[in-house]
């Protein structure tokens, strides 16, 4: 009996160890439903609810970063209802560090993505090297130069495309047209300079509390419109230019000496939501880009009354004549080569490129694929509350044919000089410290890549 | 009965077998990562590389000695370690509070332990608001005692790494205080007793009789508090991501930025390896220093 007792308790253990096994395999089979097993791609579930001799369907497995109501919950529908043996599960991943290391891990170690997005240049180019990409050039049926125009070349590898870029990108201004009126300021021209943004926010900010706001990431666009990606010139940094140096000493003023925009501290100590101070009319304008659509949109949780107007991206004093926005092509969508239904998912890339992507405009994402009319676009961006868009800017900026260029900066090169932006904006150092830390430091990173 | 036999039909089995599940989790999540990163620190191994590992002998070190952000967050982390004797001068005066007969002693403990056990990022967004260089309610109070410029607190690059320790320094009051609760339960009451009877006043009663035989408590929390400093990463990502610029980038945040932001594993392990030996340093100087000061 004792000896009995003696093993009860090591056995009710095992048991347990047992069934928590059990039970670990069981949801990872539920998670894994209908979109396979270890070796990675898609697998063939029997169809549930319909049940009939269907047969054998697919469903393919696509990594996103747009937030599944502002568009692809729409697309996977629309999809789906077309296709009876091909399905499409969307999973939304956030766009940042921690979700593009969650979707690179996943790649890696093999976990089933049939399709994936990628939004910078640097990330495609790692994904490429890590094997995670699909070379889209030896497949058939799809002319991405015929269909995406020259711009596509900037997405081009050695030996091919290892994904096709789906969205056509921009940065500009958002202005609140009620706000220029009241202050009797007309639209800014198409190639008005930072200073001329500096003369707007300072007299705007008089009527609201603050004359300009834009995101921390924006502080260097400006900067990188004059320098097109040339960050080296004869293997030593290229970063300190009389125009890079007016672009930063702009915002400085605007910070410090009209007060027309927050302090760059005030700005990250609140991690302040300049999207939603612009839409509740605290800040006048607002350097982003197309993807604050699905905000301006959403009147529920923005309400607004005033109308949105449009400019471009100031360029820096003294910049080149060829200045350029950033921007251009985006959102690429990759295959994983580890798919076990490349085919499948090939096929619905086609369809996602010229069609599914449309699904997506609501959320301020505009179609990149030449099939798509701009002007069906427009209406879709601002569907429902054209009242509230001015819609010529809206035209001129967005479909009038600024040339735009994909900003590659290693994302390396991009934090340093974050780094030491910030501490100038703060005034922690001057200005000619920081380009010299700057340059010091992009030097030390030239040297040890190479 | 041979060894064997009688090592398996004794207690052992079932003892294996309890302590089976948290080694192979150790075995799992700490021994192999860490033999793993061992060998990583000699390589140029990168997270998206197919190409496999490179050695690279020692460039990694060579590297740490030139890298300017490393030497930097060295000198962020040792002043971050300063939380640790700080924290424990704070709460040794409450503990000691505490353990007389005061009112609402039970509610005063719990609200002192609270931040201890608080969610981390909600504790990181409270404080962001309170440490708002603006509208928060820190400079308001301090506005108001006639300090018109009060400092920037997380947006400033000279403050920003006091603003986290200090909100460090506030968790770790709580728990710092209740260990001491606990020692100051075991200082026998004759001692203080007898030390009044001689005439030894309440400062003295303190500094010669409790302060020592709570000592190994002291201890205790140098060595826990030390450990848990070197490791903290959740609220200075959560405030300041390690900025602005560089002036909150510990080891450890400059360890997560390396790894999973460049994907340079090779060398956050060199530098993670940099971390243990610091580590170990400190745990040694305690460990020499303890002799002097530690009554068992």
């Amino acid at each position: 009996m004792k000896a009995k007792l003696k093993w009860a308790l090591p056995g009710l253990l095992a048991l347990m160890v047992f069934a928590s096994g059990c039970g670990n395999s069981g949801g990872g089979a539920e998670s894994g439903n209908g979109n396979g097993n270890s070796n990675g791609g898609a697998t063939a579930t029997a169809t549930d609810g319909g049940g009939e001799a269907a047969g054998k369907t697919i469903t393919l497995k696509f990594w996103g970063g747009v937030p599944e109501e502002a568009g692809p919950l729409d697309m996977v529908k629309a999809w789906n209802d077309a296709n009876d043996d091909v399905k499409v599960e969307y999973v939304r991943f956030v766009n940042d560090d921690s979700g593009n290391l969650k979707l690179d891990t996943a790649l890696v170690a093999g976990e089933n993505i049939d399709l994936y997005v990628s939004y910078a240049k640097f990330m495609v180019e790692k994904r490429v090297q890590a094997g995670s990409a699909l070379n889209l050039s030896q497949l058939e049926g799809y002319d991405i130069e015929g269909k995406l125009g020259e711009a596509v070349k900037a997405w081009k590898f050695e030996d091919g495309y290892y994904g096709l870029p789906t969205v056509s990108s921009q940065s500009f201004i958002w202005l609140n047209k009620d706000a220029l009126d009241a202050a009797g300021l007309p639209l800014p021209a198409l190639d008005w300079t930072q200073s001329d943004l500096a003369a707007y926010a300072k007299r705007l900010s008089r009527d609201t509390t603050y004359g300009y706001v834009q995101g921390t990431n924006m502080f260097s666009f400006n900067m990188d419109g004059e320098l097109q990606n040339d960050f080296v010139k004869d293997g030593k940094s290229n970063l300190d230019t009389p125009v890079t140096r007016a672009s930063l000493e702009a915002w400085h003023k605007m910070m410090h000496e009209d007060k027309s925009m927050p302090t760059y501290g005030e700005q990250v100590a609140t991690k302040m939501p300049v999207d939603a101070s612009f839409l509740k009319g605290e800040a006048a304008m607002f350097g982003a880009g197309n993807w604050i659509f699905r905000n301006a949109n959403n009147l529920t949780d923005y309400p607004r009354e005033f109308k949105i107007a449009f400019a471009t991206v100031p360029r820096p004093d003294g910049a080149r004549s060829d200045f350029r926005m950033e921007g251009g092509l985006s959102d690429v969508v990759s295959i994983n080569p580890k798919s076990a239904y490349k085919d499948e998912a090939w096929k619905f890339l086609q369809w996602y490129a010229d069609e599914g992507v449309t699904y997506l405009s609501k959320g301020g994402r505009i179609p990149a694929s030449g099939q798509v009319d701009n002007s069906v676009t427009m209406v879709k961006l601002v569907e429902g509350n054209e009242q509230l868009y001015d819609l010529d800017s809206l035209k001129n900026v967005l479909f009038g044919n600024q040339e735009t260029y994909i900003n590659t900066v290693p994302v390396q090169l991009n934090d340093l000089r974050a780094e030491e932006m910030e501490n100038y904006f703060l005034n922690s150092r001057s200005l000619d410290q920081t380009m010299e830390n700057i340059v010091k430091r992009h030097n030390d990173l030239i040297k040890r890549n190479g | 009965m041979s060894r064997l036999k009688k090592g398996f039909s004794g207690n052992n089995p079932i003892g294996y077998l309890f302590v089976a599940p948290s080694m192979i989790g150790i075995g799992l999540f700490y021994l192999v990562p860490a033999v793993m990163s061992f060998v990583m620190m000699f390589t140029d191994y990168s997270f998206m590389d197919k190409g496999g590992l490179h050695f690279t002998g020692l460039d990694n070190f060579n590297r740490l000695m030139e890298d300017a952000s490393f030497h930097n967050a060295v000198g962020k982390t040792f002043i971050f370690l300063m939380t640790v004797p700080v924290s424990i001068l704070l709460s040794f005066p409450i503990a000691y509070a505490l353990n007389q007969s005061v009112y609402w002693s039970k509610l005063l403990r719990t609200l002192y332990f609270l931040p201890y056990i608080m969610n981390g990022v909600a504790i990181a967004f409270v404080w962001m608001l309170l440490f708002h260089p603006g509208q928060g309610p820190i400079n308001a109070t301090l506005r108001l005692i006639g300090i018109s410029n009060p400092p920037g607190w997380m947006a400033q690059t000279d403050t920003a790494i006091f603003a986290v320790a200090i909100i460090h320094i506030w968790i770790m009051v709580g728990y710092n205080m209740i260990i001491y609760l606990a020692g100051l339960q075991d200082v026998p009451k004759e001692l203080v007793e007898a030390s009044r009877m001689d005439g030894a006043r309440f400062w003295h009663t303190i500094r010669y009789v409790t302060v020592p035989l709570v000592s190994p408590t002291t201890f205790l929390l140098l060595i826990t508090g030390f450990i848990s400093a070197i490791k903290t990463f959740g609220i200075i990502q959560a405030t300041t991501g390690g900025g602005p610029g560089e002036s909150t980038s510990v080891l450890s945040i400059y360890i997560y930025k390396t790894a999973f932001r460049y994907y340079e594993m090779g060398y956050a392990s060199a530098i993670s390896w940099v971390l243990f030996a610091i580590v170990m340093l400190v745990m040694l100087l305690n460990w020499i220093g303890q002799k002097r000061w530690v009554h068992y």
